[in-house]
């Protein structure tokens, strides 16, 4: 659905938001409709249950990474749930109104996604996803490293296997920030791997690469 | 005819040449020429030397300059060399002496034969560019005696031989190798220095070369510089009688070069007598020999100071890693002491007081008493120790100096954290128990460290001292408020402590005994009553009681005891026997202190008020105590308190060092907090820098512990990474 409202000047787009909420409605008529499919009918959001519905609809598994672009193209807040504002967002950027244009859409996303700038975004925005408590700054290294496995396993496989496998054997940190986060992926971009050879601890790599780069190249021996 | 005209009287000039005769000049050069004959003859004292100046006059006058010139230079000429013949002819010692003659019949000569000539020296030779008269007959001596292929050579041998023998023992005449060299000078400095001083170094070099080489291998390295002294001392001694002065310099940077500059290595590393041995032994004498000696010689001092530095790094190492010496803290330190007075001694007797060697000192001792992790605990502990005892009966001046030099020490500490921490719970022991010698050297010794550390320091230790004596005037008070009701009681003595200032202990539960109690909470009343918004808590782990027992045959002592051991006795006087299970339940004492209390009241030999069964030494909770009806002691106070100050078992040092690490987080975060907000931008390495820089005075931070403060400030988000450069950290206001 092209909108050419975006074209018009500001003096006319007054008139186009006055009359919005009729043409959004119309617009967004398709896209709620599938939206009602799979909301809870009290709450009217996608819960969890319906999130399973939407995947087995889409033919992708739930722990699939594409669910998690979705949301971050929806910019869905709560982690399992999606709102109605969410899926609109969400839809209407991939230009899709039912099922069958959703799923066509999905490898678009995904080519979307591996694009340098974007991932940095959904990157940190997966982070942020899994903060389900209020005033929650950490992940569980559990949940960090399956996290890890499916956000970065495609692109930098061998750093992310190592990187699990330290944190899973080490004691000193039980859970994961976000400045830890975003450092890991950084790593991956400018530090060459297995070698590790321009790796400097005096420069302010997050005091757990630090460990991590140690503890690796000890098992090296 | 008219008379007025004058005649013109001009006076002319001749207006024809006065020629000279021809004859006339070769006349007058033959007067001349005898002259010059007679007075190399030593017959000058016949001649009229009037007449001859005018000689000269007239000939230079009459245009004979050039003949008079010439025919100068040829009677000279033809006279040195018959002088030089006359030289050659001499036989041995005789040579020197003849030149020597010669040379000074011949100044003499040309002496005369300038003043002659004096008229030509001043008019023809200027303008002819001739060599005046002087130097014309210091040169033809030059050319035709000194340069002479006969006496050149055999000028150098002997001036050298003669040197050469007086270097191995021989008395040479002085006076006249003065006279030779001093010939040579005034020929021109070239021809001293072509003709004598450059072979003289050379062959000098080779000389002190083979006679080092002799010397070191059969010398030690004090003797051997004694005789380099010598010889050094020789050469200045032989310029200044009979080399030229340019001379000294050139000739001693020879010996030092050969002496000691191409040994240096070998004499200081020297098996028994190098610079080890002679620090080792207080050796001042060679010691500052050889820094005088070396001095000299480029590389020389610093070689002397990385030696010293590295066997003192090392003697050090072994002081402080030697663990039976580390048995007996206060030895220790003595032993440290003692290690920097000597090496102070020697720096002062022997370096001149060398500022670069003290400050090699003072890294080498900063270096390795820091290699030792509990040097801070045992330097407390030494000072406990002097304020307990040690220094009784010294002066004032005395006491100042220990605690100078323990000053010194505590200057090379990089973790004066731990010293303060130590020391705080040192002095707490000694002020509670009354156990220091004097106020006053506590008092200096607060100064002392404010000075050095600055008034956060000492600001808790000064709270310490004013809660004693405010504890004293409250006593006071109490007294004599409450003296009616309180009669006939036990006399309570009590220390309020400020909580901040004082070490932390955890308070234990502790029952006690009813008459105590009475007058406890008679105190607290009063205190709380005049204090309003405070809070008391009895500190039963930490107090004193003298108490009075009488034993089996009527001996009266009197016990001075821990509040704990008090509480245990006062139970045996409802019980001859009890069992540790009664006694501890009775005082509800904690298991590890209780067992401390009674191991001290039944264990030990002299101090044994309550008897054990079984006898063993070890408390075990099965035990039974008795009241000892057969103490003795032949004392009639006895103290059976534990409240000196002990090194730390290994648990205790641990909890220590872990609280200090909890202490540095927050100074580390707020140096951290301080820089960046100043600074607002800054990279990792320079935040490390600036912090440890702040924070120098009290420890050394682990760059590791910054980067995990840093790293808890980002998630606090105090700070946050700058987002272009992820080298930078960025102020978050």
């Amino acid at each position: 659905m092209r909108r050419s409202s975006n074209r018009k000047s500001s003096s006319t787009s007054a008139t186009a938001t006055a009359g919005s909420t009729k043409a959004a409605s119309k617009e967004f008529e398709k896209i709620d409709q599938l939206f009602n499919v799979y909301a809870d009918k009290s709450s009217a959001i996608i819960d969890p249950e319906g999130i399973e519905q939407l995947c087995s609809s889409l033919e992708v598994d739930y722990t699939d990474v594409r669910i998690l672009m979705l949301a971050w193209k929806m910019k869905a807040q709560k982690q399992g749930f999606f709102t109605l504002e969410e899926w609109r967002t969400g839809l209407k950027a991939l230009r899709a109104d039912s099922m069958s244009k959703l799923k066509k859409a999905l490898p678009e996303l995904v080519k979307e996604v591996s694009r340098p700038t974007d991932f940095l975004d959904f990157y940190s925005y997966a982070f942020r996803y899994c903060l389900t408590e209020d005033k929650q700054k950490c992940i569980d290294i559990e949940s960090a490293c399956q996290l890890l496995s499916l956000v970065l396993g495609t692109q930098f496989g061998p750093q992310v296997d190592k990187f699990t496998e330290y944190l899973k054997s080490q004691s000193e940190y039980k859970v994961i920030n976000m400045d830890q986060w975003m450092g890991f992926y950084r790593f991956c971009n400018e530090i060459p791997f297995p070698s590790l050879e321009n790796y400097d601890s005096d420069l302010a790599w997050p005091l757990i690469l630090d460990n991590f780069v140690e503890w690796f190249r000890e098992n090296q021996k | 005819m008219n008379s007025q005209r004058r005649k013109n009287f001009k006076i002319e000039a001749f207006k024809h040449k006065v020629e000279l005769d021809p004859k006339y000049a070769e006349r007058t050069w033959k007067v001349l020429e005898h002259a010059i004959h007679e007075i190399y003859n030593n017959n000058a004292s016949r001649l009229s030397f009037e007449e001859l100046y005018r000689s000269a006059y007239n000939m230079v006058l009459h245009k004979y300059g050039d003949k008079l010139y010439t025919g100068l230079v040829a009677t000279m000429t033809g006279h040195l060399n018959k002088i030089a013949k006359s030289i050659e002819s001499a036989q041995g010692g005789l040579f020197l002496e003849k030149l020597n003659q010669k040379w000074a019949d011949h100044n003499k000569a040309l002496q005369m034969i300038r003043d002659i000539l004096m008229y030509m020296d001043r008019s023809y030779v200027p303008t002819s560019h001739k060599t005046p008269v002087h130097e014309l007959g210091l040169n033809l001596w030059r050319d035709h005696i000194i340069h002479s292929s006969k006496i050149q050579a055999r000028l150098q041998d002997t001036l050298l031989d003669l040197i050469q023998r007086e270097r191995t023992g021989d008395v040479i005449n002085r006076g006249l190798m003065r006279n030779i060299t001093k010939m040579l000078m005034d020929l021109g400095s070239s021809v001293y220095q072509d003709d004598f001083e450059k072979p003289f170094l050379d062959v000098s070099a080779s000389f002190y070369s083979g006679e080092s080489q002799q010397f070191i291998e059969c010398c030690d390295c004090g003797s051997y510089l004694k005789k380099a002294e010598r010889r050094l001392n020789e050469e200045m001694e032989r310029v200044s009688h009979y080399l030229d002065a340019k001379t000294e310099v050139k000739i001693t940077s020879v010996v030092e070069r050969e002496m000691i500059a191409n040994h240096m290595q070998r004499l200081v590393h020297m098996d028994n007598s190098g610079l080890v041995n002679m620090l080792i032994d207080d050796k001042y004498d060679d010691l500052s020999r050889m820094y005088s000696l070396f001095k000299r010689v480029p590389e020389g001092l610093s070689t002397i100071r990385d030696v010293m530095t590295s066997y003192l790094r090392e003697r050090g190492r072994v002081l402080v890693t030697d663990t039976e010496r580390l048995k007996d803290p206060v030895e220790f330190v003595q032993c440290l002491l003692n290690e920097k007075d000597k090496h102070d001694k020697i720096i002062s007797a022997a370096f001149n007081n060398d500022k670069t060697f003290q400050n090699a000192l003072n890294s080498s001792f900063e270096y390795f008493i820091n290699l030792n992790n509990r040097s801070p605990e045992f330097i407390s502990l030494y000072l406990d120790d002097k304020l307990r005892k040690g220094l009784k009966g010294a002066s004032e001046e005395d006491v100042e100096v220990v605690l100078d030099k323990v000053m010194m020490l505590f200057r090379y500490l990089q973790e004066k954290d731990v010293f303060e921490k130590y020391y705080k719970q040192h002095l707490a022991k000694r002020l509670l128990s009354g156990k220091t010698v004097s106020d006053d050297p506590e008092r200096s010794m607060i100064v002392k460290l404010k000075t050095e550390c600055g008034y956060q320091f000492t600001s808790k230790l000064e709270g310490m001292f004013t809660d004693m004596k405010t504890s004293q005037d409250t006593m006071l008070d109490f007294y004599a408020k409450q003296s009616a009701e309180l009669g006939d009681g036990p006399t309570l003595a009590v220390q309020i402590l400020t909580t901040g200032s004082w070490p932390t202990q955890p308070t234990a539960a502790c029952n006690l005994p009813p008459e105590i109690l009475t007058v406890c909470e008679k105190f607290r009343t009063y205190y709380l009553g005049t204090h309003s918004g405070r809070r008391l808590t009895w500190q039963t782990n930490m107090g004193t009681a003298d108490i009075k027992a009488t034993f089996g045959k009527g001996q009266k002592h009197e016990l001075n005891v821990s509040t704990y051991q008090m509480c245990v006795l006062m139970l045996f006087n409802s019980a001859d026997g009890l069992t540790y299970k009664e006694i501890e339940q009775a005082t509800e004492i904690p298991a590890v202190d209780l067992k401390r209390c009674l191991q001290s009241l039944a264990c030990v030999k002299g101090k044994n008020v309550l008897r054990k069964e079984p006898m063993s030494k070890d408390i075990s909770e099965e035990d039974a105590f008795y009241f000892n009806d057969k103490f003795t002691s032949k004392f009639v106070k006895v103290k059976i308190g534990t409240v000196v100050a002990q090194k730390e078992s290994e648990p205790e040092k641990q909890e220590t060092r872990q609280r200090v690490e909890e202490d540095r987080k927050p100074q580390i975060e707020a140096a951290i907090v301080r820089i960046m907000k100043s600074r607002r931008v800054l990279d990792h390495n320079s935040i490390v820098a600036e912090v440890t820089k702040q924070l120098q005075s009290r420890f050394l931070p682990n760059p590791v512990v910054i980067k995990k403060r840093i790293e808890s400030l980002i998630e606090r988000e105090f700070l946050e990474r700058d987002k272009a450069d992820r080298k930078l950290y960025r102020y978050l206001a």
